[in-house]
């Protein structure tokens, strides 16, 4: 499955991914529904055609690809393709 | 902090808590929750309810804005700052919820459509504009008073109508964005408990809580029948015709 998700024991629940995303109206993250209220990444994330919420993460580690498992804070270079920083267009 | 003081601050807290339960007890809300129920509650009800609810919480940045420039550094300990920085946080989290909910169900595309949409919008000349134009005059008074005013007032009554929304709405969405907010909203009504039990140790101070308590108290009543009203698609309140109390005195 294509897409990106959380790992909880390393994001610090800072909301810069969810402002991100909700900027450029792809509102992939959310607040879960749940009594911890974590922030969760849903199937409107578009990754691998957007990398904005990666840009923006300052806790290593805790977005990572949700088929691989793959850290992608800091990004690695492959994702930092301009037209993926900050797509209008999804 | 003598005994006398002491006893001060925990009496309010008894006084305010119970005159929010009486409150709570029924309000307009209960006529959505009853619609819910009954399976006459369609869509867009359920959109209305949820463009209300956050537009009032989006509107909490701007209150909370102008209390925390009143926070003077020193005046209380650090739990003071802290608890209300996590009740800042915790009203952001509501209004993303609200938000989500919204967006997930497609009935608008984007953040900024619903900023522009008619049922989200926020209007000066309201109930709710009342409300919250109300809570940001408290910014003028001190911490431990105005925090005495929302937590043990609207928050009591918040906690209550959540806790029955969250106890029995039909749809398990919604049914789980209501139960998921009870422990924060029940939290805060806990940190108004400690911040006036403990800071408010003054005649004045008492006298000056219970009325801004009251407003505050009528004023979420209002927005809430207001809320209620636009909900269930009924006409706009006319003079006499509210069903909560307008008196405090």
């Amino acid at each position: 499955m294509p897409g990106l998700k959380i790992a909880h024991d390393k994001c610090t629940e800072c909301r810069m991914c969810y402002v991100a995303c909700r900027e450029i109206n792809i509102n992939a993250v959310v607040v879960s529904p749940t009594s911890q209220h974590l922030l969760e990444i849903d199937e409107r994330c578009t990754y691998p055609k957007c990398t904005v919420c990666l840009m923006y993460c300052p806790a290593e580690g805790s977005i990572v690809e949700a088929d691989t498992g793959r850290s992608l804070v800091p990004p690695p270079p492959e994702v930092w393709a301009e037209n993926r920083r900050w797509p209008r267009s999804p | 902090m003598s005994a006398s003081t002491d006893n001060l601050g925990k009496a309010l807290v008894s006084d305010l808590l119970k005159q929010s339960e009486h409150d709570a007890a029924v309000t307009p809300m209960d006529a959505v929750l009853d619609a819910a129920r009954g399976g006459t509650f369609t869509d867009d009800h359920c959109f209305r309810l949820l463009a209300r609810l956050w537009t009032l919480k989006r509107m909490m940045y701007y209150v909370y804005g102008g209390w925390a420039q009143g926070i003077n550094l020193n005046d209380y300990p650090p739990a003071v700052a802290y608890l209300f920085g996590k009740q800042t946080y915790d009203e952001s989290t509501h209004e993303m919820q609200f938000c989500d909910e919204m967006l997930r169900r497609r009935w608008v595309r984007t953040q900024k459509r619903l900023f522009e949409h008619p049922y989200a919008e926020f209007g000066t000349a309201t109930r709710t504009g009342a409300y919250i134009f109300c809570l940001r005059a408290l910014a003028n008074y001190p911490q431990n008073i105005r925090i005495a005013a929302l937590n043990l007032g609207p928050k009591v009554i918040e906690l209550a109508w959540t806790e029955k929304f969250a106890k029995s709405f039909p749809d398990e969405s919604m049914h789980a964005l209501f139960q998921s907010q009870l422990a924060e909203t029940r939290s805060h009504v806990l940190m108004g408990r400690f911040q006036a039990e403990r800071f408010i140790q003054k005649e004045i101070d008492v006298e000056l809580a219970k009325r801004l308590c009251a407003e505050t108290r009528r004023d979420y009543l209002f927005f809430l029948e207001e809320a209620a009203r636009f909900t269930l698609g009924m006409e706009g309140e006319k003079a006499g015709e509210v069903t909560v109390s307008g008196d405090i005195d």
